[in-house]
């Protein structure tokens, strides 16, 4: 049976920067989907084709092309932006700071979530930390922007309860999970004995590509 | 530092106060203390999503750049440093007459292409300043906690760079995961093998 996974403009930027985007591939021929909605495809491919930015045409090149050959679905739904708006309403009301919303994240990130809601899919590849955090850990999250800021943050209760309700009990992935996975299925394989040690860099290399994954979690995934 | 009396009642994160601040520790050359700005600027912009606050947070960071460095503050940079103080001063004029913002927005212009025709004398450091800059506080907002997409609509940087940028500083290892790695491979394998 096909699983569907919806990712963010952030993994892919991951997997191209550090060349891992064949792990696409890999998966696709294990019946493992990617799902992006439409605002991921236009961060991704349509605004750097569209501007011509040289320095990101090849990642874009390349993404567009897994959309062509049926790695990467694109989906384009028009009803997802109304959705998209309200969400966002929803998210960027959560947090208060000084009486006033804290905006925390985009309509990018926002479609993302709508769209795996609206399909019921249940697992996102976010590399991004915040999006991620808001899911996994608000309250964590919470912590780090009274840290940050110095600050006290309110959280409004109903708002809260609502997102937590539609998406609390999504699974979210890292790129550095793929990676994990790829190698627990032989994507390594064929680096024989050095196998590991590749993993290892690759791990790395993600990580340094803007991953939010930490060094000691590198650490923990290597001991095994 | 700031005199007093000219800022009684402003809100230390107050527009006024922060970007008078800037020209009082520009003109004595105080880079500690214009970082300092810096971060009350950026504090703010991710806060109250302003791009205004943004921009001068970005001002008062190339500024304690420049004042940073002995060398820059010779003679020979005299003329160029009392360009920039000039447009600096324009600036702070502007918010104490409570400007709106698109005409702040064409000061702070005014200052970065005063800061970029320094590249004539010291290419080497001052060229992309501003841009680099602009992509340092934007990964800052990003660590703060905005999201990557917020903090590259505010900045006006790619997410891309924003990005790149992150990943080869320490942000992500400050942040004590709620999801160990074991935990996570548990549940996607179990996902992928139904």
């Amino acid at each position: 049976m096909t699983k569907h996974i919806v990712c963010d403009s952030g993994s892919l930027i991951s997997l191209t920067s550090s060349c891992l985007m064949d792990l696409l591939y890999f998966f696709s021929k294990k019946d493992i989907k990617f799902v992006i909605p439409p605002a991921v495809k236009e961060e991704a491919v349509d605004y750097p084709v569209r501007r011509g930015i040289k320095r990101f045409l090849f990642s874009a090149l390349r993404i567009n092309n897994a959309i062509k050959n049926g790695t990467l679905t694109a989906v384009e739904d028009p009803g997802i932006s109304i959705e998209t708006r309200r969400m966002m309403e929803l998210a960027n009301n959560m947090f208060f700071v000084r009486g006033k919303p804290l905006k925390l994240i985009h309509a990018g990130e926002s479609e993302m979530l709508v769209l795996a809601h609206q399909v019921g899919i249940d697992y996102l590849l976010i590399d991004e930390r915040t999006t991620r955090m808001l899911i996994e850990a608000p309250f964590r999250l919470k912590e780090h922007l009274e840290k940050e800021f110095g600050i006290n943050v309110m959280i409004n209760k109903n708002n809260f309860k609502q997102f937590r309700e539609m998406f609390g009990s999504m699974n979210v992935i890292r790129s550095s999970e793929l990676v994990m996975l790829a190698y627990d299925y032989g994507f390594f394989n064929k680096f024989e004995d050095m196998k590991k040690q590749v993993l290892e860099a690759a791990l790395y290399r993600i990580k340094f590509s803007g991953c939010s994954i930490g060094f000691d979690e590198i650490r923990e995934y290597l001991r095994g | 530092m700031v005199n007093s009396h000219l800022y009684k009642g402003e809100h230390l994160s107050s527009l006024k106060y922060l970007s008078s601040s800037i020209l009082e520790s520009f003109k004595k050359r105080r880079d500690k203390k214009l970082r300092k700005i810096k971060d009350a600027l950026i504090k703010e912009a991710s806060i109250n999503s302003s791009r205004l606050y943004f921009e001068l947070a970005v001002v008062a960071y190339i500024l304690s750049k420049i004042t940073s460095k002995p060398r820059l503050t010779g003679p020979e940079y005299h003329g160029y440093l009392k360009e920039i103080e000039v447009a600096v001063r324009e600036l702070a004029n502007a918010t104490r007459q409570g400007k709106k913002d698109e005409e702040l927005f064409a000061f702070i212009k005014k200052i970065e292409k005063s800061v970029n025709r320094m590249e004539r004398v010291d290419q080497r450091f001052f060229r992309d300043l501003v841009s680099k800059g602009r992509l340092k506080l934007a990964a800052t907002m990003y660590a703060q906690g905005l999201s990557l997409g917020t903090a590259s609509d505010m900045s006006g940087m790619d997410k891309h760079d924003i990005q790149d940028y992150a990943g080869n500083t320490l942000m992500f290892d400050r942040v004590k995961e709620e999801v160990r790695p074991k935990e996570r491979m548990k549940k996607l394998k179990r996902y992928v093998k139904k």
